[in-house]
């Protein structure tokens, strides 16, 4: 784990609220997988006073074909993000990362089908780029696991989709709902889903709704689903135990576990539903 | 050479700069980014007797310059934790004080007995009479007469083991308390753990805390923890260990001026993990600066306005 200050190469609007920001980087960026997060922190101010959570879109290579930054897609919420969307490139931040548990080796198999809600679809995209063998991360040479990747991503309006075309540009095959039919077909994503039935193993980012659906359709087709949690963190590396979530015991139990450090991506089956 | 070394009571330290329970996890959470052996001691987060689950989530929210929260003591109880942490914490290069809760008067000398036992390796043990988490909410240090009791029984089944009473602020007289912990025979007390807060969602009409109340501790509460550490240390009947918002070299020098004789790093290890470290490099110029040739010659040595 590495605590840095990280210029910023580039923060640019990518969608309705929604930018894509650019932070150099070179080791973390060598050391990050598809699934982990860093934190963020506005330097210098106490308001906000406590970095933010947000996950690996996806690395940048410099022409030799190295890691040398990270992006991030984020959606303006409040406070943070709300800062961080008037940054300019050459001013920096503090970065820390690569923290959480990155996305499981499914082992090999046809289809991997990732379903997004809001600004969920942001673990997937380098994810699907090391199934698919376009990228290695974390220093593992980039290696083909799958034949194709599906993203069943649902916005509110179209305004807000966010990197449709970077999933499309690297070989996925993007499904689209919207809350408002602007976009794709009009409904849950979960809905479409459903419409076009399984194919191999889900991973799952979004609202926590969603993430129940997901996790009960899963259960019914009889496929393994890992879902990526979005849960407030105050510290992000296992300091504070404010992260929690109920995740079943081996005696039919639960207990809470920290989302920063046995997850952000669980086995859906693991995860208390209520 | 600067003399970064410190003593209260029983108890000595490398230097006067430590992170505080709750806040630094079991130290592992923070191996990769805390140069260990820089500190003058670690607080790991507080254990009770058996396992508690927490309170719900959310446990912690994000106000002005500071932070809310409900934790609620999660642990795996004291018997996880001499197996499972002990062991790792034992081995750092720095002292480490274990932090302990009890919900009875028993559970105290039970819990303490097992420490003295068992804990070999600690340096000290932070009795945590203070967390405004805990459900049945008894929080034994905002009563002179229960503190001096529990202190008194632990230091019974602790003879030699260095004992600090950790207070809360949410008192009349954090003095009071502070005198009848030393009167229970205590080396020290920490001043201050978190003050009672909440926050709320008016639209929701709810509090935005699973367990509706909170502690508020980080950069907003740096002054009122100055007032309470300042009230205390001038009696000059217990050595004091400051903890509330400190956060940067200056913080750590005014509660050392106030009158503690080490500090806690508390929030700050959330936002800037290196915190800790970066004060205690800075030490040795803050001293030079005040003609200090230790921490001990600027302790208490705040002039009161005449
Ligand atoms: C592992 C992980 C990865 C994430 N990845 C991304 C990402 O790639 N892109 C992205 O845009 N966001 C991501 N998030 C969410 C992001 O951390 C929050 O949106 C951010 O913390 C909001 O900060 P803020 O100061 O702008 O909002 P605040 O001012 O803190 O909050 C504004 C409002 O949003 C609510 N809120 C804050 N955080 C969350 C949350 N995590 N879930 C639900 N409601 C919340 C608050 O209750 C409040 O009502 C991720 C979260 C986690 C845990
Ligand atoms: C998330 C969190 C958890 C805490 N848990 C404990 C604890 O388990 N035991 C304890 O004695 N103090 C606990 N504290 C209190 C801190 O040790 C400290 O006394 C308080 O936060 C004030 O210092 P600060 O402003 O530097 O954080 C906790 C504080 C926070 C913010
Ligand atoms: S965010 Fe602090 S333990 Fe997870």
């Amino acid at each position: 784990m590495l605590q840095l200050t990280a210029t910023i190469l580039e923060n640019v609007p990518v969608a309705e609220r929604t930018f894509r920001i650019r932070l150099d980087c070179p080791a973390l960026a060598r050391a990050i997988r598809p699934g982990q997060f860093v934190m963020l922190r506005l330097p210098g101010t106490h308001d906000p006073l406590l970095g933010r959570p947000f996950a690996l879109y996806d690395t940048v290579l410099d022409t030799q074909g190295q890691p040398i930054a990270v992006d991030v897609v984020y959606l303006v919420v409040g406070k943070m993000t709300g800062k961080l969307s008037q940054y300019q490139a050459g001013q920096s931040l503090t970065i820390w990362g690569p923290l959480g548990q990155p996305f499981r080796d499914v082992g090999t198999s046809s289809c991997v089908t990732c379903v997004a809600g809001g600004i969920g679809q942001t673990p997937f995209l380098a994810y699907a780029r090391q199934l698919l063998g376009q990228r290695g991360y974390g220093g593992d040479p980039a290696k083909r696991s799958v034949e194709q990747v599906r993203l069943y991503y649902g916005v509110r309006s179209a305004a807000f989709a966010a990197g449709v075309g970077d999933f499309r540009a690297a070989g996925v095959a993007v499904h689209l709902a919207s809350d408002d039919g602007s976009l794709g077909t009009r409904g849950f994503v979960t809905e479409l889903l459903e419409s076009h039935g399984p194919i191999g193993p889900l991973a799952g980012c979004g609202p926590e709704p969603m993430l129940h659906r997901l996790a009960a359709i899963a259960e019914q087709w009889g496929v393994p689903c890992q879902v990526s949690l979005e849960t407030p963190m105050a510290c992000g590396v296992g300091a504070c135990f404010s992260c929690v979530t109920k995740v079943k015991t081996a005696h039919g139990d639960w207990d809470y576990r920290r989302v920063c450090v046995d997850g952000p991506v669980f086995d859906a089956a693991q995860l208390v539903r209520e | 050479m600067i003399d970064l070394s410190v003593t209260l009571g029983r108890l000595t330290l490398q230097n006067p700069v430590l992170v505080a329970s709750g806040t630094f996890g079991y130290a592992k959470e923070m191996a990769g980014l805390v140069d260990f052996q820089k500190l003058g001691g670690i607080v790991p987060k507080t254990v009770t007797q058996s396992p508690r689950a927490g309170n719900p989530p959310p446990r912690t929210v994000e106000t002005a310059s500071g932070l809310l929260n409900a934790i609620g003591l999660d642990n795996d109880g004291l018997e996880h934790f001499l197996e499972q942490y002990l062991p790792y914490l034992r081995s750092l290069p720095t002292a480490v004080i274990g932090n302990i809760a009890g919900k009875t008067e028993e559970e105290w000398v039970t819990m303490a007995a097992r420490v003295a036992e068992a804990g070999n390796g600690l340096a000290g043990l932070e009795l945590n009479l203070s967390c405004p988490n805990v459900s049945g909410g008894l929080d034994f240090a905002t009563n002179p007469a229960m503190t001096e009791r529990i202190v008194r029984r632990c230091r019974e089944v602790c003879p030699t083991l260095p004992l600090i009473a950790k207070l809360t602020p949410n008192v009349t007289s954090i003095a009071e308390i502070a005198s009848a912990a030393a009167a229970g025979g205590a080396d020290a007390v920490t001043c201050v753990n978190t003050f009672l807060g909440m926050a709320i969602n008016w639209r929701h009409r709810r509090p935005i805390l699973g367990n509706g109340l909170g502690g508020l501790s980080g950069p907003a509460i740096k002054p009122l923890a100055l007032r309470c550490v300042w009230q205390v240390a001038r009696l000059k009947t217990i050595p004091v260990i400051a903890v509330g918002g400190i956060a940067t070299i200056d913080d750590a020098m005014e509660f050392l001026v106030a009158g503690a004789s080490a500090v806690q790093v508390g929030t700050a290890n959330f936002y800037d993990p290196i915190a800790s470290v970066r004060i205690v490099d800075a030490l040795p110029a803050a001293l030079t600066q005040l003609g200090a040739g230790s921490v001990r010659d600027v302790v208490g040595t705040l002039a009161w306005p005449t």
